[in-house]
């Protein structure tokens, strides 16, 4: 088995090649001791079986963040056979840079030149055959998206397997010195290639072994001041020595980056200068962009692209919703008469199977919409536009722009949404986004605390919506705090300088391929915990004559009731809030049951027939400070299940979920106990 | 500078991530761009190397430019 590694920048169109190459049979996890995801796959050709590993995606190779670091060691000491570097053909200069920053790695290597249809639509040329006898390494010119032209890629890859070719940085370090001896006024031209930092570096760097790595690319790495490098040649070399070589790069300071940057963009537009030709065009913002960009404009144009965008995939998703809970209703009276002889078992299969299922069902449908939604953004490029405009609010918070577009959709579905942060690019800020999205209310947690205030305090209701979304802004302000400086490091974050890639047209067969496969990744996952978690309640509130009083929740919940009370929730109401981490409509179901005689609390029916006279029910039990405490503790209650699982599938971390989940339980209760007080103490 | 005119990068200054961070997004010195948005609030559009790229007004400070 051979394997490939896939590298490339952001927009390169390297996912793309990753999923059309892998289909399904691709795996998530993490590299080990890292936080960052790694993405590995299989495909065959022929007889052959080969493993790609997609790198996380960065502009050069110089190891800023974690994402780089892994990139950069995948690249340097990992066992790859080949190194993949995907470019975008219609943006070829820059996009050549990762090219550039590779060359002086001894790994073998081929090029793709992606959407090369998107740059003969700009008018421009480009000679594939001529840049593979200039780099002396295998080039193809293809288009990733169009899943007919695959043959062209595998013929190219056998090649570049059986001739392996490695790419040189002698020709970045002739420029790099020739750079050197013009801009040293005053000394004849040698006199500036000697006296140039690389030939200092280069000599005290003699003697050393790098492995797979040529000594200027060493040296210009040192020049960039990278973290891995550096740390490695000090690590190698007497201290006295080392001084010497610091001495050099404390000159340099930040010039250095500069020197070897600059002469790599000279290497690729040499190379370039006779292969490719292109009409001038004269660029001009168009005119959607100069809405869609606008300070204030192109806020709303995001909140209208992300609505009805939205608004569309949900028109898919919510006939399957609908057919469910309808077979639903239709089911339930059937297990009743089949299995009427045994009530347990109907009643197990009522609320567990065929409720669990049902919801299930419900909720993967906003996953769905969720996903096709943000593949479309992200594909068309418009995500880009809507992260430019949101950056200067979410960058006080330390996020990207870009987490704007997964926090907002937490308003239709959290869990949803926690699947949508996979656009942000660090696995620190999407663990973060979804820190905050926790705190953000679905359609159906904001239904039923209102539902709440307005049975118990009737007109003051809307009061509670504006408290509530002030409270959201101080959990916010609370996440940063404890979360923010951890997840998002400071020195880490880097003002705003961001790519607005040209819009492309979306590749529809790719894009539900992939929204189709990662939707039932996450259908599996949460209909197996949605299904457990159902049989627990089920077990705790089943009594063979329907009565609460002879469940083993009431026997829990009286043993737990003095510690509840101290939140201002009996333990009615405190197995109601527990209730609310199934879903929200089951915190209502769970009152219904705890509160009333009889009845399932995750049977469609009982909740319909109990949803009529709910309110009344409870204005007659509970008091007007512990409907404070609970009305509170909702607003913060962990969301659902399904956003439990999707946040534990997504993070990968059993670690990560669990503190998130420890955090809102110890925020809501605690939101509970302060009202709880002060009410009773003002009431 | 403003809207649609053009120039040339000439030094970055900053530290060494902030160097490589510009340099890798394809704006090293000597490269030239134009300039598609600049409202006196908003980040700085540019046009360079068959892109638009963005950057904070707080960051362009730390850019010299010469105008060509």
């Amino acid at each position: 088995m051979k394997t490939i590694a896939l590298l490339g920048q952001p927009n390169s169109g390297k996912s793309t090649l990753f999923n059309a190459l892998t289909g399904s049979h691709q795996h998530v996890g993490n590299w080990p001791g890292k936080t960052v995801e790694r993405a590995e796959g299989y495909f065959t050709y022929g007889e052959d079986l080969f493993r790609i590993v997609d790198l996380p995606g960065s502009y050069g190779l110089t190891a800023n963040s974690a994402e780089e670091v892994v990139t950069r060691n995948f690249v340097e000491h990992g066992n790859a056979d080949i190194v993949c570097i995907i470019v975008d053909a219609s943006q070829l200069e820059r996009s050549l840079y990762m090219l550039a920053d590779f060359a002086g790695i001894e790994r073998p290597v081929m090029l793709v030149l992606n959407m090369m249809d998107v740059a003969e639509q700009k008018g421009k040329k480009i000679d594939v055959q001529k840049i593979q006898s200039l780099l002396n390494i295998p080039v193809l010119g293809f288009t990733a998206s169009n899943l007919e032209g695959y043959s062209k890629f595998f013929e190219t890859l056998k090649s570049a397997i059986e001739n392996p070719a490695k790419i040189s940085s002698a020709k970045i370090r002739e420029i790099a010195l020739a750079n050197a001896s013009k801009t040293d006024d005053g000394k004849s031209a040698s006199d500036g290639r000697e006296s140039s930092p690389v030939v200092a570096l280069e000599k005290l760097l003699d003697g050393l072994d790098f492995g797979r790595r040529e000594k200027f690319w060493m040296v210009s790495k040192l020049l960039e001041n990278d973290v891995l490098v550096c740390a490695e040649v000090k690590a190698a070399m007497k201290p006295d020595a080392w001084g010497k070589i610091q001495k050099v790069l404390d000159d340099e300071g930040s010039n250095g980056g500069l020197v070897t940057g600059e002469a790599k963009y000279r290497f690729i537009s040499e190379t370039l200068r006779e292969v490719t030709s292109a009409a001038e065009k004269i660029a001009k913002l168009s005119r959607f962009d100069k809405i869609a960009t606008h300070r204030i404009w192109g806020k709303f144009v995001a909140f209208f692209i992300l609505v009805i965008t939205l608004a569309v995939s949900m028109t898919i998703a919510v006939p399957i919703i609908m057919c469910c809970f309808g077979l639903q209703g239709v089911v339930e009276p059937l297990v009743n008469n089949a299995l009427g002889a045994w009530p347990a078992v109907a009643s197990f299969v009522n609320s567990v199977i065929v409720g669990g299922l049902a919801v299930t069902v419900a909720m993967v449908g906003f996953v769905f919409a969720i996903l096709v939604t943000f593949g479309l953004m992200e594909d068309t490029g418009y995500l880009a536009r809507s992260s430019y405009v949101f950056d200067s609010w979410l960058s006080r918070l330390g996020l990207h722009g870009k987490a704007f577009m997964p926090l907002v959709s937490g308003l239709a579905c959290t869990g949803g949404a926690v699947c949508g942060t996979r656009v942000l690019d660090t696995r620190g800020q999407r663990l973060f986004a979804m820190v905050l999205l926790w705190s953000i209310p679905c359609g159906s947690k904001v239904a039923v605390v209102l539902f709440l205030a307005s049975v118990f305090f009737g007109s003051a209701a809307p009061l509670f919506g504006i408290i509530y979304v002030a409270l959201i802004f101080a959990s916010f302000w609370l996440s940063a705090k404890l979360f923010g400086r951890k997840l998002v490091p400071v020195d880490e974050r880097v003002g705003m300088i961001m790519e607005l890639p040209p819009y492309h047209k979306p590749h529809w067969k790719i894009l539900m391929k992939t929204v189709g496969r990662n939707t039932w990744e996450v259908f599996k996952k949460a209909i197996i915990v949605i299904w457990l978690i159902s049989f627990v309640f089920w077990i705790l509130s089943y009594s063979r004559d329907g009565l609460v009083a002879h469940s083993l929740l009431y026997r829990i919940g009286n043993f737990i009731e003095p510690f509840t009370q101290i939140f201002g929730m009996r333990w009615q109401l405190f197995i109601s809030y527990i209730g609310g981490i199934f879903s929200k409509e089951a915190s209502l179901g769970v009152m219904s049951v705890v509160f009333s005689s009889s009845s399932d609390a995750f049977s469609l029916i009982a909740r319909n027939e109990a949803g009529a006279n709910l309110g009344e029910m409870m204005r007659a039990a509970i008091s007007l400070p512990e409907a404070l405490a609970f009305i509170f503790a909702s607003m913060f209650n962990v969301p659902c299940v399904l956003t439990m699982g999707t946040t534990y599938r997504e993070t990968r971390s059993a670690k990560w979920t669990a503190a998130i989940a420890g955090y809102y339980f110890a925020i809501s209760l605690g939101l509970a106990f302060i009202v709880y007080h002060i009410a009773l103490w003002a009431i | 500078m403003k809207e649609n005119q053009k120039g040339l990068i000439q030094k970055i200054n900053g530290d060494s991530r902030f160097v490589s961070r510009v340099v890798s997004m394809g704006l090293p010195p000597s490269s030239s761009f134009l300039v598609l948005q600049n409202d006196g609030r908003s980040p700085v559009l540019l046009y360079s190397h068959d892109t638009m790229i963005a950057i904070n007004r707080k960051e362009c400070a730390q850019i010299d430019v010469e105008m060509a």
